[in-house]
């Protein structure tokens, strides 16, 4: 892994981020959302295209997601992102790439940055350099796969050791199209994400199940969280628990 | 990850007869992708055509029905100018000291597969079957004969030959390749422990630090060579790791075009792992002007895949030789160097 120059241990490996480090931000008030005030976000105003990976935005955060290799990280993103599920067309991703998506959320434009992670264990040393300046984590397990549910623990171990203490967490179900093929029930995985206090549902990237939703809910909250409304109040896990569809429903 | 597409680097329309001309299919198994520019690969090919046509001549004089060859100057240059893909397997195997081992050892490969298998590897190597070359016809299950269930093999015995490294995702790129090129499993297996057991550095083992390694040393060589570079990934805090951890884990496939990569792993075979260093620098030195203009990490990012597409890389022949000239000097004990003091500097932030 690359280290950048001032990197000295641990603690200084901050951040590898979108051009402004948490904390010292742009300084300019963003186009059309004189409300919005600097949190930890990377609030970036909005600007002219100059390269095909910036749109108009209002604020933007970094998202990652996370999980045991072949849970469905790359799948979800591509169907969030495309709004498409090719099966057998992807390969095991390496090392860590991103994409970016634009989502209104209440009239505001938020960026989502994207990361997508390589799952197998010994990437982590590579990719938890990531984490630290993440606004958000969204945590994968396929409900067909009991190991990548057990996991789960030393995943949410891995994440506080290294992630912000605030950061956005999500954990996800995968797969929850395959009834057949399911090991891993509904309850034990809300049993687990209500032990670690952490907002939960299933997803599927090959029915569209609850991926717009994760997410959507995700932004809605980091925009909550840095336009601090008083007058706005607003739940993730409340906000998915409305939202979110069960297994039974074709799609999202 | 997603596939990734070749773009149609050139604007002109395409009439529709180079596409009847040229199989859809490429002659490893890859099909080519829908925006695949027919008509400029055409062109090109003819070109590359007359250069292997004369190369092949030359090997086929130079070898004359042997099934051994001896490391010297000439054949240093023959492997730079391109090994035609009816000798690679051997070449590679001879150069690579794989061929001794595989004498040396006979029955080895078969009496790893025939032991007791390890279940978590067993598993660990399945996840990615499928998610192997998908776009590769042989590759599929039911393709007869059928090179999942090799790599499945190649990959198995590998990891339980080496449990050091075991499996680690990238290797099983690599290992699809070397199926395709020797379309034999034994072969690929000496050829895989060759690789990873003399010509890299550890890259695919748990701590990784082999790559982490020469993630840094290459950063220090673009701080030497490509300054303006270096500045640029300072200034937005981009670490060497996000833009080419897949360029040395991988060894370029799926970076660059099959041909190239190919053409990339002769030298590799031939000379060793100095040669990932001169691709990384030749892509770097070559688009230094793009890669200075961008504005933001993400900017980064993308003009990092940016310049492993497009005319440049696809003609392998004329970019084969940028590599030997474009990133200057670049001596081993320079190298050994850099390797020595990076692996120090990382151990010493990682405890």
């Amino acid at each position: 892994m690359s280290r950048k120059k001032s990197a000295k241990g641990k603690a200084a490996t901050s951040s590898p981020s979108a051009g402004s480090p948490a904390g010292k931000g742009v300084g300019k008030t963003a186009r059309s959302s004189p409300g919005i005030v600097q949190m930890n976000g990377v609030i970036h105003p909005s600007r002219p295209s100059i390269s095909n990976s910036s749109e108009f935005y209002d604020i933007a955060f970094k998202v990652m997601l996370v999980g045991d290799s072949g849970v469905g990280k790359t799948c979800l993103l591509v169907r969030f992102k495309d709004g498409a599920f090719l099966a057998g067309s992807f390969i095991s991703t390496v090392g860590i790439d991103f994409r970016n998506k634009v989502l209104n959320i209440d009239g505001v434009k938020v960026k989502l940055q994207i990361w997508d992670t390589a799952g197998q264990e010994r990437f982590r040393s590579v990719t938890h350099a990531y984490y630290r300046d993440a606004h958000a984590l969204l945590l994968l397990y396929d409900v067909t796969n009991k190991s990548s549910f057990d996991n789960i623990k030393a995943w949410l171990t891995e994440i506080h050791e290294y992630a912000q203490q605030d950061v956005v967490l999500m954990l996800l179900g995968n797969k929850a199209d395959a009834t057949h093929e399911r090991v891993v029930k509904r309850e034990d995985g809300e049993r687990l994400a209500k032990e670690f206090g952490v907002p939960f549902m299933e997803t599927s990237a090959r029915s569209g199940l609850n991926v717009e939703l994760a997410f959507t809910g995700v932004a809605k909250e980091l925009k909550h969280r840095s336009i601090k409304d008083p007058s706005e109040k607003f739940k993730l896990q409340e906000y998915v628990n409305k939202e979110m569809k069960t297994t039974g429903c074709c799609r999202s | 990850m997603e596939k990734k597409s070749k773009p149609a680097h050139r604007t002109r329309s395409p009439d529709g007869s180079a596409r009847d001309r040229v199989d859809s299919v490429d002659p490893y198994g890859f099909q080519r992708s829908k925006d695949f520019d027919y008509e400029s690969y055409e062109e090109l090919m003819s070109e590359y055509l007359v250069v292997l046509t004369r190369r092949t001549i030359k090997w086929s004089k130079l070898l004359k029905g042997k099934r051994r060859v001896q490391k010297n100057v000439k054949l240093k240059r023959y492997v730079r100018k391109g090994i035609p893909n009816e000798h690679r397997a051997l070449i590679w195997m001879a150069a690579s000291g794989a061929l001794d081992q595989l004498e040396k050892n006979p029955g080895c490969y078969q009496s790893l597969l025939g032991a007791e298998h390890d279940p978590k590897l067993v598993e660990t190597i399945c996840t990615d079957l499928n998610r192997t070359f998908p776009d590769n016809i042989q590759f599929r299950k039911t393709a007869n004969p059928c090179m999942q269930k090799a790599l499945y093999n190649v990959l198995l015995a590998y990891g339980h030959h080496n449990p050091a490294v075991g499996y680690c995702q990238g290797m099983n790129f690599v290992a699809g390749y070397l199926l395709i090129i020797t379309k034999d499993e034994e072969k690929s297996f000496w050829l895989m422990d060759a690789l990873l057991g003399r010509i890299l550095p550890d890259y695919y083992s748990p701590a990784m630090m082999g790559l982490k390694t020469d993630q840094e040393v290459l950063g220090e060589l673009v701080k030497v060579k490509i300054p303006g570079v270096w500045q640029t990934m300072m200034d937005h805090n981009v670490m060497w790791s996000l833009v080419v951890s897949r360029w040395f884990i991988c060894l370029y496939i799926d970076v660059l075009p099959v041909e190239t990569v190919l053409r990339i792993w002769d030298c590799l075979f031939y000379e060793g792992s100095k040669i990932l260093f001169r691709v990384a620098l030749t892509l770097i030195h070559h688009h230094q002007a793009l890669l200075q203009q961008a504005q933001s990490l993400p900017d980064v990012c993308q003009n990092f895949k940016q310049i492993t597409h497009g005319p440049f890389v696809e003609e392998c022949h004329t970019f084969l030789q940028k590599i030997f000239t474009e990133p200057g000097s670049l001596s081993m004990a320079t190298l050994s160097k850099l390797r020595a003091t990076c692996r120090t500097r990382i151990s010493a932030e990682e405890y």
